[in-house]
């Protein structure tokens, strides 16, 4: 979108101290572990070198392909569908309030469910391959956006929406023009949770009935007493984990600038209006 | 120009439950800029809300133009009092006003001059990509007057539009109003609860009275090319302010 006037940067002098003790602590966990394990000689925590050697030997690149890829594209699918059937469930139900009493039962059902407990099912009905997978994904990752956009979506300025009937705006642009957008941060945060939610239920489904991916590779090794492999597996899905996350907050601070904008500035510089009739108002409709 | 006749609107489905706006009747003519004066709580905004269509009246009969107002008028602009939330945060302050344009059937092109000419009119010309809150309070109903403007009604409605900004801001924007209302000869409806506002900017005041009908009505005879000192210091704008107040305090009238 277009630029947005930031705040000055801050000397990069403080960005420097600022990323320094952001790894500091985990140089100082690293090195710990390491000096540490060198000397335990612990069958379930070997040492740091041999996993880092493990590591290279399995993830550059041997088994991406085979195992990181199609965990990848799984978690993507099911978080994929997620995001689409969850913002536009959430935009009916938002904006209806004889469908929302109708499906808030249901809803409430369906959230609670554990979405692992119909793993079983899902294995039934798509079989062992990906679909049960995204499937078991979609049923866990859906609830937060849905329940998010349902509030973001009832909680768009109703002013706004007043504008917008004024000016005779159509419908399907007053959705796209200021229902959406109003409810993005809401769809934003519900968003960032499913993520979480989508790379755990990844794991677990692989654990279950798999032939490949990330989950099946760490039970395997485990199986196989092949523990700095094991480990590998581990410290690769916190490493996925947090990329992800790093790559949304910098596709939701871009999206949501505006947002930040307004209420950075309404925060700092908002002279408190002088003594408006508003609150007097409201009784005036 | 407008006619209201017997308007009356009762909130919740009871209609004999206490009206809001009751036996409301007055015209406004074409070009004329009518201020409607009223305390709070008198029914300002459920009547303006009634004229614009947004909610149905329960009964009485509003036309703009000659035409029945059932829904909101495709010749009609309203800007409400509270700017920051009518405007759009997630869009430029030139996406603001360009936005209703995009729907009434207008080319790109011309809502591209359109824009430009209401932003040049409320002095925002080099403004256009700046975020509204980006912006003083002032400046941002500046923004919302130019979307007014651009849409090219040919009736604006405003709803206590500079309630929100300080006093020094405030008459800034009422010469505003006043400069771009005899620019593109249009018709104002300007809601108020402030007297001299009322007296400043209009022909014609028409006092309000819960529930909201006209209670009195005064024509300002005062010489247009208004200026903030000399037609406050004018005697008629002192004597007009005497009449409206005591209107409003609903005491006994002099004429």
């Amino acid at each position: 979108m277009s630029a947005v006037t930031r705040a000055p940067r801050k000397g990069t002098g403080r960005r420097a101290l600022g990323l320094l003790l952001e790894l500091a602590l985990p140089a100082a966990l690293l090195i710990g572990y390491g000096l540490w394990s060198h000397r335990a000689q612990s069958f379930y925590f070997p040492p740091l070198g041999e996993i880092l050697e493990y590591f290279g030997e399995l993830w550059l690149f041997d088994r991406v392909g085979s195992d990181l890829v199609p965990s990848l594209l799984r978690m993507l699918a099911g978080y994929a569908v997620s995001v689409v059937l969850g913002v536009a469930l959430g935009l009916l139900l938002g904006m209806s309030r004889l469908l929302r009493t109708a499906a808030e039962p249901v809803v409430e059902f369906l959230r609670a469910l554990p979405a692992p407990a119909l793993i079983p099912f899902a294995l039934l009905m798509f079989g062992a391959g990906d679909g049960s997978k995204v499937f078991v994904i979609v049923l866990g990752a859906l609830w937060p956006i849905l329940l998010n956009t349902i509030d973001g979506v009832r909680g768009v300025d109703t002013q706004q929406l007043d504008m917008a009937r004024s000016y005779r705006i159509p419908l399907a642009a007053r959705i796209a023009h200021i229902i959406l957008p109003g409810a993005s941060p809401r769809i934003f945060a519900g968003m960032r949770t499913s993520l979480a939610i989508a790379i755990i239920l990844m794991v677990v489904s692989e654990m279950v009935a798999s032939s490949n991916g990330l989950g099946y590779f760490v039970l395997e090794q485990q199986r196989s007493f092949a523990i700095p492999e094991m480990w590998t597996g581990i410290i690769l899905l916190g490493v996925l984990g947090y990329v992800l996350n790093w790559l949304f907050l910098r596709v939701e601070r871009r999206v949501l600038a505006w947002h930040r904008g307004a209420r950075g500035l309404s925060a700092e510089t908002a002279t408190p209006a002088p003594s408006t009739p508003s609150s007097t108002e409201k009784t005036d409709a | 120009m407008l006619e209201v006749a017997n308007l009356r609107k009762v909130y919740g489905p009871d209609p004999h439950a206490a009206p809001a706006v009751a036996d409301l009747t007055f015209t406004v003519a074409d070009r004329e800029f009518v201020c409607i004066l009223g305390s709070s709580g008198c029914g300002k905004t459920t009547m303006l809300r009634c004229l614009s269509g947004l909610i149905p009246s329960t009964s009485g009969h509003i036309s703009l133009r000659g035409k029945p107002v059932t829904g909101p008028p495709d010749d009609m602009a309203f800007v409400f009092q509270d700017y920051s939330r009518s405007l759009l945060p997630w869009m430029t302050v030139r996406r603001n006003v360009a936005f209703p344009l995009r729907y009434k059937g207008v080319d790109r092109r011309e809502a591209e001059a359109l824009t430009d000419e209401a932003l040049d009119a409320v002095g925002l010309a080099g403004r256009g990509d700046r975020y509204p809150w980006q912006l003083s309070g002032g400046m941002q109903q500046r923004v919302a007057i130019a979307r007014a403007l651009a849409y090219r009604p040919s009736i604006l409605l405003m709803d206590e539009p500079f309630a929100s900004v300080d006093a020094q801001t405030r008459s800034g924007l009422e010469d505003l109003l006043l400069g771009v209302w005899e620019r593109y000869g249009i018709t104002v409806l300007f809601v108020t609860h402030d007297i001299d506002e009322a007296v400043y900017l209009a022909d014609r005041v028409l006092v309000l009275r819960p529930p909201a009908n006209v209670g009195h009505e005064v024509t300002v005879n005062l010489p247009r090319g208004r200026d903030q000192v000399e037609t406050k210091a004018h005697p008629e704008f002192g004597r007009l302010r005497g009449e409206l107040f005591a209107a409003l305090d609903g005491g006994p009238v002099a004429a």
